[in-house]
């Protein structure tokens, strides 16, 4: 009971809840066109997504100010890197949520001649581009940390003299053809192998990615650029929220900065 | 601008601007009625108000649970009269709440087949309910902050010296009277937080009561005094020292 008191105390908490159930209804909704289900079950799940998206619409009434604020801390971080991905994402989020609000204005019927297909479009462009800049940032954190990952191996073990030599040869491989395909899948393995560690003992990492990688696929689907269909969008967007309230529930999650 | 990002990062903080926007639009609205030039306005108005409403409606979901909370809470008070008053009202609260979610969900589609009309009813009547039981404990805090201020040396002195250089003929005749209010202003100039939350909840009084039609009075008083509770409201969040306790 503790845990909820302190959960809905937070604003962004119930936001992330309602963005939750919009998407399930998303995906729900287009389980049940699959399914074939009724008429009436289809147009009251349609109806709670839409009453969702708009209240959510009204709550993010504020959110540019809180969002350029971001973007003036994020000026004051070290590293140059971080520091212009991340002023930059919040500039974009600043501007999408502005785009939010006159849309806001044109669905309630505030502003009438309001062309919302455009503002609509307008709005998932800012979003996509900051949602690039934060997968730039978590590529270029992972990088930084596979990086720390190979000298402390380094310094952990000294290297072998003749590493060319701890390389194993394929038999089945023609040796004058291809000599360079069994370095490439070796180098290729230990990469990966290299960010699965990385990423296991960097949960924050491994949630920030994750979260960015389903919220990417709402934008490039919205604005036609990889259509994926309601199905998946919903899934994405269920999975991203579900996601982001993990990381309010347990704040040592959260990526920072 | 820190103080706006730090407010409408809290929940309630934000619910009461809301409240205190839809209160607005309602009173400029009743305001505006008439004006036949404004029509315009008035319908934009009136989307605000419809929009800002239903979307508290939403906000409100899972609130009566911090209300049992609070209730939990009020029943390890030592008072026993703060005891009782809070814990009513706060169990009256968190069925008005419960009232209100069901109506959402009548609205929004995803129950069917209640009577609309007595559950708004039963949840007008819960809140009623509770901002009676926080008049009642606002006036037992009054009276005992008089009692202790009547005790007190220094204001026995300054109570005399307004008795004896006060000419004006009314409150001349009626001593006790002059004595008695200038008693309670005194206590609640000393507690401003008691005297906010008094009329904070008096201003909460007049929606259930015209709604229950026990006082009816039209939608602009309506509308005023539910604006004057939201901006109290967002004076205590902004400052917490100006917050009732407990």
């Amino acid at each position: 009971m503790d845990s909820w008191l302190r959960f809905s105390a937070q604003s962004q908490a119930r936001e992330r809840l309602f963005r939750a159930t919009q998407y399930a209804c998303t995906l729900l909704g287009y389980a049940l066109q699959k399914g074939g289900a009724a008429d009436e079950l289809r147009k009251t799940v349609s109806q709670l997504e839409a009453h969702m998206s708009l209240t959510r619409k009204l709550l993010r009434l504020g959110n540019s100010v809180e969002a350029l604020e971001s973007a003036k801390r994020a000026i004051h971080l070290s590293d140059s890197v971080l520091r212009l991905c991340l002023t930059i994402s919040h500039l974009n989020r600043a501007m999408y949520f502005a785009c939010d609000n006159v849309l806001w204005a044109g669905k309630t019927g505030l502003i009438s001649k309001l062309d919302q297909h455009k503002w609509s479009q307008r709005s998932f462009r800012y979003y996509l581009f900051a949602l690039i800049l934060n997968l730039t940032r978590d590529v270029y954190e992972l990088r930084l940390l596979m990086e720390s990952e190979v000298r402390y191996r380094a310094a952990k073990s000294p290297p072998s003299p003749y590493p060319s030599t701890t390389l194993p040869i394929d038999p089945l491989s023609s040796s004058s053809a291809t000599p360079a395909l069994p370095a490439m899948s070796v180098w290729l393995h230990r990469q990966f192998n290299l960010i699965v560690t990385v990423l296991y003992s960097n949960p924050p990492l491994l949630l920030d990615l994750l979260k960015n990688g389903c919220d990417i696929f709402i934008p490039l689907d919205r604005l036609r650029i990889y259509p994926t269909g309601q199905g998946f969008v919903g899934a994405c967007g269920l999975a991203s929220s579900v996601l982001s309230i993990l990381t309010i529930v347990h704040p040592w999650l959260k990526l920072k900065p | 601008m820190d103080t706006v990002v730090k407010f409408t990062s809290i929940s309630q903080g934000k619910d009461r601007v809301f409240s205190a926007t839809q209160f607005a639009c309602a009173l400029s609205t009743h305001l505006l009625r008439s004006n036949s030039q404004r029509k315009e306005l008035v319908a934009k108005l009136k989307i605000v108000e419809a929009n800002i409403s239903a979307g508290r409606k939403l906000l409100k979901l899972g609130n009566a649970v911090n209300s049992v909370e609070a209730a939990k809470r009020s029943l390890r008070l030592s008072d026993r009269v703060l005891c009782l008053c809070l814990t009513a009202a706060n169990i009256n609260r968190a069925l008005s709440l419960i009232c209100d979610n069901v109506l959402w969900a009548r609205s929004v589609g995803l129950i069917r087949d209640i009577n609309q009309k007595s559950w708004s009813l039963t949840s007008s009547r819960c809140y009623f309910l509770a901002v009676i039981m926080n008049v009642t404990r606002d006036l037992y805090v009054v009276l005992q902050l008089m009692m202790q201020k009547a005790k007190d040396k220094d204001f026995k002195q300054k109570m005399s010296l307004h008795l004896s250089e006060n000419p004006e003929v009314a409150e001349v005749v009626i001593p006790q009277l002059d004595a008695f209010l200038f008693l309670l202003f005194e206590s609640l100039k000393s507690h401003p937080a008691v005297a906010l939350d008094t009329l904070k909840n008096v201003c909460d009084l007049f929606s259930p009561l015209d709604r229950l039609g026990i006082y009816p009075s039209n939608a602009g008083v309506v509308a005023f005094c539910g604006l004057v509770s939201s901006l109290i409201g967002i004076v205590t969040i902004a400052k917490p020292t100006l917050n009732i306790k407990p």
